[in-house]
């Protein structure tokens, strides 16, 4: 088998450890994103006690894309990133080779999300931070997973 | 592959499936939760902050309606009975516009009426610097009476300047110097929670009126469109108010009845009676 060790050969039985632990990493994700892809929609205020700068984050520019809360977006790549990880778990390993793909955009877009928090916006938005961190994680494992085999 | 694999693979195929499936089913359970709970009843589901086209006939009702910030940035008299309620973006081009004419106007009714400004940056892409230029603003408010007030002028007659410039913060420190404000308090302030807070008050108010652009300007209560709001016609609009309230509420300079006969006065800023502590 030319595939990674990480994945359950022959029998379906065994769940692969570190798919498992993307999908959890993703799901976190995935409720970091709907809760502010549902603020955004209801104009709440998000509550932000540690880096004190969401409204102006989630108000800016870049907040929206096309209408749409850029949150939005990454709920569905939450949940993609979630159901390529489930079913890699259970030993499809052409879904992992797409969640690595995948993740390694994610992680790309949010560095991008960082510096524009650093440096164009001025303030930080700490639910978007932990975005880019579960966002950035995700990609390590997958990382991680390549290097493991070898 | 035997067939006693296949046939292992092929019923543990279906619980990844299902696992995704209750997640999703989760996740939208959770995000209907969340929405219904964060809903204001007074609000309607679609309320996006987009900069869509104005709605008529919108009434702020100060019962059922948040407060706003709490002392209002406030011009006139407190007791007047004709109150005029501006939600401005300082990024917005047409609110830069209608600057000067209700510049003209509370500067022309003086106490005879209530003039309160509201920040209302619009959550859309070219107003990315509103929201901060808001809390500048207040920010400047909080070294004295007079400096919000000028620092929402210069805001405004500024726009053009600042709104494209990447260095904006460091121009509003310059406007912050220029009006003679302690420059590290005034960034401060700008980084600290109090001024945002009243920022978000006002927005939650208008966000409860279900604005969608600015400026919107409310004369007791009435919205008044777009294109009424040049000198004149808010000029028609105030003195209908001002001459349907009761004369015992009515200020003495406002007993003559029409504007044409206020009392000229310097400014926004020399005739301001601002409220803010």
């Amino acid at each position: 088998m030319s595939d990674a060790e990480f994945l359950p050969e022959e029998s379906g039985n065994k769940i692969a450890k570190l798919p498992l632990a993307a999908s959890l990493v993703a799901l976190a994700g995935l409720c970091d994103a709907i809760y502010l892809t549902i603020h955004h929609y209801t104009g709440e205020k998000v509550p932000c006690s540690v880096t004190g700068g969401c409204e102006a984050v989630l108000t800016s520019a870049y907040a929206e894309i096309g209408g749409i809360p850029l949150a939005a977006f990454g709920a569905a790549a939450y949940f993609v990133a979630f159901s390529l990880a489930i079913l890699a778990a259970f030993g499809n390993r052409l879904t992992w080779k797409l969640f690595g793909i995948q993740t390694a955009l994610m992680a790309a877009f949010s560095l991008w999300l960082i510096y524009l928090q650093a440096f164009v916006i001025l303030e930080y938005c700490q639910f978007c931070l932990l975005s880019a961190a579960t966002s950035i994680t995700l990609f390590l494992i997958a990382l991680f997973s390549r290097f493991w085999r070898s | 592959m035997s067939n006693g694999k296949k046939n292992n693979n092929n019923s543990n195929s279906s619980l990844p499936l299902i696992i995704i499936g209750l997640v999703l089913i989760t996740a939208l359970a959770g995000a209907w939760w969340l929405f219904n709970r964060n809903t204001n009843p007074n609000k309607t589901s679609t309320n996006t902050n987009s900069a869509a086209s104005m709605t008529a006939n919108r009434t702020p009702n100060s019962v059922s309606n948040p407060m706003g910030a709490q002392p209002p940035n406030l011009l006139g008299s407190p007791n007047a009975s004709v109150t005029v309620e501006e939600f401005a973006d300082f990024q917005c081009g047409a609110c830069a516009a209608v600057h000067p004419r209700v510049k003209e106007l509370t500067s022309l009714y003086g106490s005879r009426i209530k003039f309160i400004f509201r920040n209302y940056p619009l959550a859309i892409a070219a107003h990315d610097k509103a929201y901060n230029a808001a809390v500048a603003a207040e920010a400047a408010g909080m070294q004295g009476s007079n400096k919000f007030w000028e620092m929402q002028n210069l805001l405004f007659t500024n726009q053009q300047v600042w709104t494209a410039n990447p260095d904006y913060r460091r121009i509003w420190e310059g406007y912050a110097a220029q009006i003679g404000l302690d420059v590290e308090r005034f960034k401060n302030d700008m980084a600290g929670l109090s001024a945002k807070s009243r920022v978000d008050a006002d927005m939650q108010r208008g966000r409860s009126l279900n604005l969608s652009s600015t400026p919107t300007i409310f004369v007791n209560g009435q919205s008044i469109p777009f294109e009424q709001m040049s000198v004149e016609t808010m000029r028609q609009i105030i003195d209908a108010e001002l001459l349907k309230a009761p004369a015992t509420q009515q200020t003495p300079a406002a007993s003559g009845g029409a504007s044409n006969t206020a009392p000229a006065q310097s400014g926004n800023t020399s005739s301001a009676n601002t409220q803010k502590k």
